[in-house]
């Protein structure tokens, strides 16, 4: 089941519609991956744990997707931010459950599992 | 209340000290958060949605003891994730006690009897299992979504008394539930010989998949009014009797939100272990950079308007108790006579 506010596979476009310091701080409060795209090109494919926006240099940190790092990316390097990674906290895991309890009560002994 | 003697005593000198130094912003209990695995996935949990590069880390046992060095609280409360399923969980735990911290370790208890009978522990005046319980066998099992968890907490707090371990619980309680089957839950728990319990309510965590149960204020006044007036002598707390009347509504404390800081893979969390608006390097970062007029009821804050949870509000009941003799007067009260 997918959340329909999720922001997965959301690809926004800086500059027209959305500030850069937006993008940051859904990327920030998204749980899942991101790919961040640097001024050079080269892209970051990770989970954004941390950003600072309140220092003289604003920066955001990165475990990548092998979970090494932290890898710091200060925000005046940052051209694009895709949400390409599985949202972990989208989708009706408790209605789902909720469901297949449901279910098992009307097929004594089935117990749903976790998350399910 | 039922906390032992020393461990009050470690508390109230620690308290008294730091007043005395001038502090005004001091921890009380680290949030020590290893991992944030889990064995089980709860529906008012929002502490375990992570990509799984994520879930797979987990802190070294230094890491964490630097953070205990750096952070100076007399108790460490272990929470996560589940820290049973943390490798290095019995290193952790003894090395903290060999600090002479108090130790509360939160678990869900599923793997609580395996680890016993491995040896990974050993009983201590500064080891308490914290186990969660959030009711009676059928509002416990709906709670952690899944059935037959209640029954197997409950063989494993048998187990950790038995070979004597301190044992307390730690029960979440959200919009709906029965003030007359949570009576029946604390019966149950003082019938199994546990030294204390602590309630709260849930925290309307964003992240969490049901989105529907968490308390308001009032109704979380109603609620726990119905639940505490008239308390059983033998129902025991192990949490600040002023806490307990803050919930009933009977006072008005302010969020302390430094009081319980939090320490994972992440750093040190912004502002407090329910909020996640950044992290710090470290524990002097967090305490002299955030911006804490922005947290807590008075500041307006949506994210805090309606939380009561123990974790702001415990360390300003325990505040409460040393800053007065008014405060110390109240809780001795409470304490001796058992009514809130
Ligand atoms: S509330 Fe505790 S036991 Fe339940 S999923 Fe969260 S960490 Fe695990
Ligand atoms: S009121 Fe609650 S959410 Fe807000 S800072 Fe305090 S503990 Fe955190």
């Amino acid at each position: 089941m997918t959340d329909p506010e999720s922001l997965e596979g959301w690809v926004p476009e800086i500059g027209t519609r959305v500030s850069l310091e937006e993008v940051i701080d859904r990327a920030f409060d998204y749980r899942g991956n991101v790919t961040v795209v640097r001024a050079d090109g080269s892209e970051l494919e990770g989970y954004v744990f941390n950003r600072n926006r309140d220092v003289r240099v604003p920066f955001i940190q990165v475990f990548d997707r092998a979970g090494d790092g932290p890898y710091d990316i200060l925000y005046s390097d940052i051209r694009a931010i895709r949400f390409t990674g599985k949202d972990t906290a989208a989708g009706g895991s408790y209605a789902a459950w909720l469901r297949a309890k449901q279910a098992s009560k009307q097929r004594p002994g089935t117990t749903p599992a976790p998350g399910a | 209340m039922s906390v032992p003697l020393s461990q009050m005593w470690a508390v109230a000198s620690y308290v008294v000290t730091q007043r005395l130094a001038g502090r005004t912003r001091y921890p009380l209990v680290l949030m020590l958060e290893p991992l944030f695995r889990c064995n089980l996935a709860c529906a008012g949990c929002g502490k375990i949605q992570y990509p799984a590069q994520i879930l797979r880390k987990h802190l070294t046992v230094e890491q964490c003891l630097s953070a205990v060095d750096e952070c100076g609280a007399p108790i460490v409360s272990i929470p996560g994730g589940e820290p049973l399923m943390y490798p290095e969980i019995g290193r952790l735990v003894k090395e903290l006690v060999a600090r002479k911290k108090y130790v509360y370790l939160c678990t869900n208890a599923l793997l609580l009897t395996a680890k016993l009978e491995d040896g990974v522990f050993e009983p201590s005046k500064y080891l308490s299992f914290s186990i969660h319980m959030d009711g009676l066998r059928d509002e416990h099992d709906e709670a952690v979504c899944r059935d037959g968890v209640y029954d197997e907490a409950v063989a494993a707090i048998r187990e950790a008394l038995r070979r004597g371990f301190r044992v307390t619980t730690n029960t979440t309680l959200f919009d709906g539930a029965n003030p007359l089957r949570v009576r029946e839950f604390f019966d149950a728990m003082m019938d199994l010989g546990v030294e204390g319990m602590m309630v709260s309510p849930g925290y309307s965590y964003a992240k969490a998949p049901d989105q529907e149960h968490f308390l308001r204020r009032r109704r979380a006044h109603e609620l726990f009014t119905q639940i505490l007036s008239g308390p059983k002598r033998r129902w025991k707390f192990n949490q600040s009797p002023l806490f307990l009347q803050f919930l009933m509504g009977k006072r008005d404390f302010e969020c302390t939100p430094w009081g319980n800081p939090t320490y994972n893979m992440f750093g040190w969390q912004r502002p407090c272990y329910l909020l996640q608006e950044g992290y710090a390097a470290t524990f002097q970062e967090l305490m002299e950079t955030t911006q804490w007029e922005h947290y807590g009821r008075k500041s307006g804050n949506e994210k805090c308007r309606d939380c009561m949870v123990h974790c702001g509000y415990e360390p300003t009941a325990v505040n409460h108790t040393f800053a007065s003799w008014r405060g110390f007067r109240d809780t001795v009260a409470a304490t001796v006579t058992g009514r809130f």
